[in-house]
């Protein structure tokens, strides 16, 4: 770049190329968002649109041509009709969408109240020094590694009536088997200690790199001036994480939100829809074209759940560069 | 990990274990360490357990880890049952091509973000967080019909395309990048290098931790991806990932509870990234701390 301006101190008709020059150079930034930017646009933000536009429309019943070739149907303008007749118990998702609804906001909080501290209680645990501490770390963590759907397999194998792995050890025991995913009332638990066991380790990991990232000179100080394990623990090394902690409710929610795979494994939402959840809901409706408009309103109503569970996320991910 | 020794590692050679309140405790969370961490490995050592005892052993009859005998046989009979070889090249093809792509976009916009200024900047960074906020994976229906417009439906193109933007690393590039001082670019600028000579000779080497970490997040994402191959891809069986063979295992395996046989091929699907992770389990957890991801 100096050469051309030294070019142009020399010839000043040449002022052209300096002049260019700031012009390419605005461009920088955009040129290389762009790619980010095209793609978000084309399979976020362009199928978010659509996906409100298309419920608040019925869907248009295919006629055949005169050839007998399938003709689309024009959809009809409907506003909110979709959305009341989710909630209307006499409409034939009315009567089951409420109950999946609950379904997935319990197993979401669940999800997060059990699943964040046992991961912290995990990362404390490794977090010292001990024998064998690579056997330990891998046990928290291998479950990671396991595909969901290779994970539920194995739970279907925990789970099973007669022939699982939990009703035999309970069975050694004299204690009476349960019938873990027919049962109405347990099947969420189980689809709940599921995804526990599965992400766990996983959020385990953030707790660990926050913990080891700690200055280790608070430690020392806190040392000198007498604090016990567990006073150290609740009064500095909690404060500390309580960042980390944030971002991780923000992204387990919005994990637990999406559960798909292991319904599909496990119980394909039975019994009675008592262990269904959103996505898979949506997933199983997707076969018929008249159920578009129910189907797009069902997607709003999940995409309102996860903005109301991640607008804090932005705050909590700037907040963080702010600091620095 | 080792070397972030707490301040009990110091007590535990100032003073033998089995006195004192503090080693009582520490003894109790060493116990507590074991219990939990076998507790979550039990149903993977039952997986592989009923694996290699004999198909029509429930585990119920015998000895409940072998069974009357040790066997490879459900292992064979898993493989026989799907064409597991082109599963496993499409799922390490994907997970490829997602994350070549996305190293190179976030690696840009990452940097446009960190340390240029221009005008629409935060609006931009805003619309693109949007994708952080409402997941791909979410908006099936109306992706489908983009994907089968772009003429890619069942293809491996589908299983790609979709996440080649990340808002989540474009983030974590931004921070990553920022903390990196200006000095070092202002002198690799003097000495005549262009923006993209910048990133890839300043930025890019010294975030590699973030790279790693990002990495294996993706990676596990991707490979562990069952709904939308199962929508976007069809046939033949070949150009679907690992997630759709298991499921298809099950499926096929569900009616007679043959569980030797399905976890077999669980065990088998499973093996490769366990393996993996033992071997770079220091190098990824360290990864993990020096990232921004914390």
């Amino acid at each position: 770049m100096d050469t051309s301006e030294i070019a142009s101190d020399a010839k000043p008709e040449t002022v052209v190329v300096p002049m260019s020059k700031p012009l390419l150079q605005r461009l920088v930034p955009y040129l290389l968002i762009a790619p980010t930017l095209i793609l978000v646009f084309t399979f976020t933000i362009w199928p978010v649109t659509q996906t409100i536009q298309a419920s608040m429309h019925e869907p248009g019943r295919a006629t055949r041509d005169d050839a007998g070739r399938r003709v689309p149907g024009e959809p009809t303008f409907v506003g909110v009709d979709n959305y009341t007749a989710l909630f209307d118990s006499t409409h034939f998702l009315g009567r089951r969408f409420p109950r999946v609804l609950t379904n997935t906001i319990f197993f979401t909080t669940a999800t997060v109240v059990v699943g964040l501290p046992l991961a912290l209680g995990f990362a404390l645990l490794i977090n010292r020094p001990m024998r064998g501490l690579g056997l330990w770390r891998f046990g928290f963590f291998y479950t990671v590694l396991l595909p969901l759907i290779g994970a539920a397999n194995i739970w279907a194998f925990m789970f099973a009536n007669t022939t699982g792995v939990i009703n035999t050890v309970l069975g050694a025991f004299g204690i009476s088997g349960q019938d873990w995913l027919g049962n109405p009332q347990l099947v969420i638990f189980s689809l709940v200690l599921v995804n526990i066991w599965k992400q766990t380790g996983f959020f385990m990991i953030f707790y660990l790199a926050a913990l080891q990232n700690t200055p280790r000179d608070i430690y020392e100080a806190a040392e000198l001036d007498g604090g016990g394990y567990f006073t150290t623990l609740y009064y500095l090394t909690l404060p500390l994480l309580r960042r980390t902690s944030l971002f991780l409710v923000i992204v387990s929610s919005t994990y637990a939100f999406q559960t798909v795979e292991q319904l599909e494994a496990l119980n394909r939402g039975q019994p009675a829809d008592r262990g269904n959840l959103l996505l898979y809901f949506i997933f199983q409706n997707l076969g018929s074209s008249s159920n578009m408009g129910y189907v797009n309103a069902m997607t709003v109503i999940l995409i309102g759940l996860l903005l109301v569970f991640t607008v804090s996320n932005f705050i909590v991910f700037e907040g963080r560069s702010e600091d620095e | 990990m080792n070397k972030i020794g707490t301040r009990r590692r110091v007590e535990v050679e100032m003073t033998p274990r089995s006195v004192g309140s503090r080693n009582r405790w520490s003894v109790a969370a060493d116990v507590l360490t074991v219990v939990m961490s076998m507790l979550w490995l039990f149903p993977f050592i039952m997986a592989i357990a009923v694996a290699l005892r004999p198909q029509r052993e429930p585990i119920s009859t015998g000895n409940i880890f072998f069974g009357s005998h040790l066997t490879l046989a459900n292992f064979e009979r898993a493989w026989n049952t799907a064409p597991w070889e082109w599963h496993f090249l499409t799922s390490v093809i994907v997970v490829v091509g997602v994350l070549s792509v996305q190293l190179v976009t976030i690696t840009m916009a990452g940097y446009a973000f960190a340390r240029l200024k221009f005008p629409g900047r935060t609006l931009l960074l805003y619309i693109i967080l949007l994708q952080l906020m409402i997941p791909t994976g979410i908006l099936i229906v109306q992706n489908v019909q983009t994907i089968r417009e772009l003429g890619v439906f069942n293809t491996r193109w589908a299983l790609m395309m979709p996440y080649w933007g990340s808002a989540f690393g474009v983030l974590l590039m931004r921070q990553t990048f920022r903390e990196i001082p200006r000095d070092l670019e202002e002198a690799a600028r003097m000495d005549g290098a262009n923006v993209l000579q910048v990133i890839r000779h300043v930025y890019v080497p010294l975030s590699i931790p973030t790279y790693t970490a990002f990495a294996l997040v993706m990676v596990s994402a991707r490979w562990n991806e069952l709904l939308w191959p199962l929508i976007v891809t069809r046939n033949p069986e070949e150009g679907r990932p690992l997630t759709v063979g298991l499921n298809q295992l099950y499926s096929a395996t569900e009616a007679g509870a043959q569980w030797g046989n399905l976890m077999a091929g669980t065990m088998l699907v499973i093996f490769p990234l366990v393996v993996l992770f033992m071997i770079f389990q220091r190098r990824f957890i360290e990864s993990f701390a020096a990232s921004g991801l914390r």
